[in-house]
């Protein structure tokens, strides 16, 4: 448990105190690299968000309006969930590294497959069934 | 001639850099805020002025990341050299939520506009 006088915990804002209770500060480098991995999740969640704006603008003449809204509404919902799959992974990649546990197993890598696999599935059906 | 100005020391002693990696993953991560404010306007003609609101999102997005990345490496680079340094909870929450935003914005605007 951390002390209240450390000179590290007077600097976390009130956010992370709240979020992240007790333990120890981990090495800087450790925090960076979560800072990036949780980045690089926001990246591939914005690339969702954005194919389902482009499938929207640019597939007019491609595909009927339901199946294109399906899609749409699919890719911003995968988005949607990436990008708070990956801010809970990064509190409990965070809070694990903290109190020296084991780092939990990436729920969202296997949500990226799924969801991936039933958009594309849809496109292949819709295109080989026009 | 006079000399040219010595460069400034850098902060830390880190040969990873994991503070510019990191500065530098915020600035790839600003970008496709910008593409995805820009692929925003495509739905202007179909789903008029509402859009704007998703294009001003990810712009002031991007926006808030290219001015706090100064403070941003400073923050990094003294905590690595300090060997002490608090997870900035602020910003990942802010972006995490700025997307999901994104998201309800995109599907409302999808499905009522």
């Amino acid at each position: 448990m951390s002390h209240p006088e450390d000179p590290g915990e007077r600097r976390r804002d009130a956010l992370s105190h709240r979020l992240l209770r007790g333990g120890t500060e981990p090495d800087p480098r450790f925090t960076l690299a979560n800072e990036r991995t949780f980045l690089a999740w926001i990246r591939t969640s914005l690339a969702f968000l954005a194919g389902g704006i482009a499938i929207e603008a640019f597939t007019g003449d491609l595909f009927d309006l339901p199946v294109r809204k399906f899609l749409v509404i699919v890719l911003l919902l995968l988005g949607m969930l990436l990008s708070a799959g990956a801010a809970v992974r990064w509190l409990n990649v965070e809070r694990s590294m903290r109190h020296r546990a084991p780092l939990p197993l990436p729920l969202i890598a296997p949500l990226v497959a799924v969801g991936g696999a039933i958009a594309s599935g849809v496109l292949v059906v819709v295109v080989l069934t026009r | 001639m006079s000399p040219a100005p010595a460069a400034a020391p850098c902060p830390h002693e880190d040969p990873g850099l994991q503070p510019e990696r990191t500065v530098l993953s915020w600035g790839r991560t600003m970008m496709a805020f910008c593409t995805a404010a820009a692929v925003h306007l495509r739905w202007l003609p179909t789903h008029g002025g509402f859009v704007l609101v998703l294009f001003g999102l990810s712009l002031s997005l991007a926006g808030g990341i290219y001015v706090s990345q100064r403070i941003r490496y400073a923050r990094a680079a003294l905590g690595v050299a300090g060997e002490k340094l608090a997870p900035d909870a602020i910003s990942v929450m802010t972006t995490a939520g700025a997307c999901m935003l994104l998201g309800v914005l995109g599907i409302t605007a999808m499905l009522f506009f």
